[in-house]
């Protein structure tokens, strides 16, 4: 039987959401793009791209860029190195303390994050490491660890070994093999961890803040200075829009790789 | 098995033991030793005979007012986040699970959004609407209603920010909780004629009970350990314990104390974090089969 019941419940709740977590994204946008916006109009004055002139034009904006930038790539290069090895290992060798091994991992879980900085904090401060770019880098790798390593290990678990014994049966050597076979096939799940290591690094704000600053000036800790000491809005609004939408488009393609709760754990954890 | 496949096997077990190494050295240098460090730390006291086991350390902290004071924000924010994201996170889920409503894909893209919104871009944001003469403020002035009173550098500034930053993963564990639930079972008790709100507290609330139980647990571990928001959103005295962490280490230069103040998170957290690591690594091994 044919009914048409309108969804009130859903309209409510798409509503209701779209207004609260739309509004400011939007209200952002706007502000990026406005040249006069005084209180209390509702649409600004003028609109037009002053201050992409402005922001493009300042050399923090850049310094930031170049800093955040060669911090993430670093620190997803170093992640990989030292994770996906480990990651192939659990997936495929038996070794002992495999499973204590791999649990340990969850470490990363059991504490409240913030907390655990602070206490790393305490031993690099007696190790001059506060305000160094390479204390950053280390701390920033253990927060990547526990995705880098746990989502590798299902994309190679999941990899047929009748595929690889097939391969080695026509003469193909173990190398030849892991590039061929079994690279092609875990690339999806790899890259998906590397894009959030490399987007997560470079809008980390806490252990940049913490440990970085203030030597170490990343583009979130750039940010903070626009929140609390910059008066004309539009250098936060530019400068947001313009970091988002790539970090955007790099998650929108972790998110066709990845399911929306190993996204979320490793984004939100 | 013969002697050669022995070694081989002896031989892979060596190589795995040294790939897995650089990691787990990681984990134990860079958490379990400065945790194990700050326990053992701020449990030493200075007596004239050297030093000794006690807790002034702590006994300081928790007759400490000031301590006590941002101890008690922290848990109070945390209270009223938990509550909050599971009743926003719960109806959300249902009508995602249950209904077939045509505005269901708007809806699940629209709330798993922030998952996409770095934490400092989502401050900017919302200072820019909530605070003085934000966008709120603008659209009550447009139709004749008078400003309100603006959360920014309120408890309620962090409070908003942090329901808005962990609603995805809140209504992720959620709705993954709810595919347990049948909707034969709900159709069932409809069928004979219960409530909404009896199907609700009778059939499904008792099967994802692990589920909210988990969701309150992240976010009780997520909020403990807040910083970004709550220093960027929320008022400096009384404030949470994440910033009172910096300030204690940063500005005042008192590292025992930070520890002390890091130990008791970990402490309260001990808990939540069990329940939470326990769920991941279940999930990891039904994953895994």
């Amino acid at each position: 039987m044919m009914r048409f019941r309108p969804d009130l419940r859903g309209l409510l709740i798409a509503v209701l959401l779209s207004v609260v977590i739309l509004l400011p994204l939007v209200n952002v946008a706007v502000w990026a793009f406005t040249e006069v916006w005084r209180w209390p109009a509702v649409i600004p004055q003028k609109f037009g791209l002053r201050f992409w002139g402005d922001v493009l034009g300042r050399g923090d904006v850049w310094q930031a860029l170049r800093t955040s930038l060669a911090l993430s790539t670093i620190v997803t290069a170093l992640s990989a190195i030292i994770c996906l090895p480990a990651a192939w290992a659990f997936a495929r060798l038996d070794f002992p303390g495999r499973n204590v091994f791999f649990m340990s991992f969850l470490t990363v879980y059991a504490f409240p994050k913030f907390g655990l900085y602070i206490t790393i904090a305490t031993i690099f401060l007696g190790l001059g490491l506060i305000g160094s770019f390479w204390g950053v880098v280390l701390i920033q790798l253990v927060s990547t660890l526990m995705f880098m390593v746990w989502i590798p290990v299902s994309a190679f678990q999941n990899v047929d070994p009748r595929l690889e014994e097939a391969a080695r049966d026509v003469g193909a050597s173990p190398l030849r093999v892991f590039w061929s076979v079994t690279l092609p096939q875990v690339m999806p799940a790899v890259s998906a961890a590397l894009l959030l290591t490399f987007v997560n690094t470079f809008y980390e704000t806490e252990v940049a803040w913490l440990i970085g600053a203030p030597e170490v000036r990343t583009v979130p800790l750039l940010m903070i200075r626009f929140i609390n000491s910059e008066l004309v809005v539009q250098y936060g609004a530019v400068f947001s829009v313009m970091l988002w939408l790539p970090s955007f488009l790099l998650l929108l393609v972790a998110r066709r790789f990845l399911g929306a709760q190993a996204l979320g754990r490793a984004l939100g954890a | 098995m013969s002697h050669a496949d022995n070694n081989k096997k002896m031989g892979r077990g060596t190589i795995g033991l040294l790939l897995v190494a650089p990691p787990v050295a990681l984990v134990i240098g860079l958490i379990l030793w400065p945790v194990a460090l700050s326990v053992i730390d701020t449990l030493t006291v200075q007596t004239p005979e050297g030093p000794g086991l006690g807790l002034a350390h702590y006994i300081f902290f928790f007759t400490d007012g000031f301590s006590l004071r941002n101890l008690w924000l922290t848990i109070w924010v945390t209270a009223v986040c938990t509550v909050l994201l599971l009743g926003i996170s719960l109806p959300i889920a249902l009508y995602l699970r249950f209904s077939d409503g045509r505005y269901a894909g708007y809806v699940q893209t629209v709330a798993l959004f922030p998952l996409f919104v770095p934490s400092i871009l989502l401050a900017y944001a919302l200072i820019r609407t909530l605070g003085p003469n934000g966008t709120v403020d603008t659209l009550l002035n447009a139709v004749g209603l008078p400003k309100i009173p603006s959360p920014y550098l309120t408890p309620w500034g962090p409070i908003i920010g942090l329901v808005w930053d962990n609603l995805p993963l809140t209504l992720l564990i959620v709705l993954a909780g709810l595919g347990n639930v049948s909707k034969a079972s709900v159709e069932a008790a409809r069928d004979v004629g219960a409530g909404r709100l009896q199907v609700l507290r009778h059939i499904i609330l008792p099967r994802i009970s692990g589920a909210l139980m988990v969701a309150a647990c992240f976010v009780i571990l997520g909020l403990f350990s807040a910083f970004t928001l709550p220093w960027l959103l929320g008022p400096t005295v009384p404030e949470m314990m994440g910033p009172y962490m910096r300030r204690t280490i940063i500005d005042v230069d008192a590292p025992t104390q930070a520890r002390t103040q890091a130990v008791v998170t970990f402490l309260i957290c001990a808990v939540f974090a069990w329940f939470y690591v326990r769920s991941v690594a279940r999930g990891r091994k039904e994953g895994a089969q």
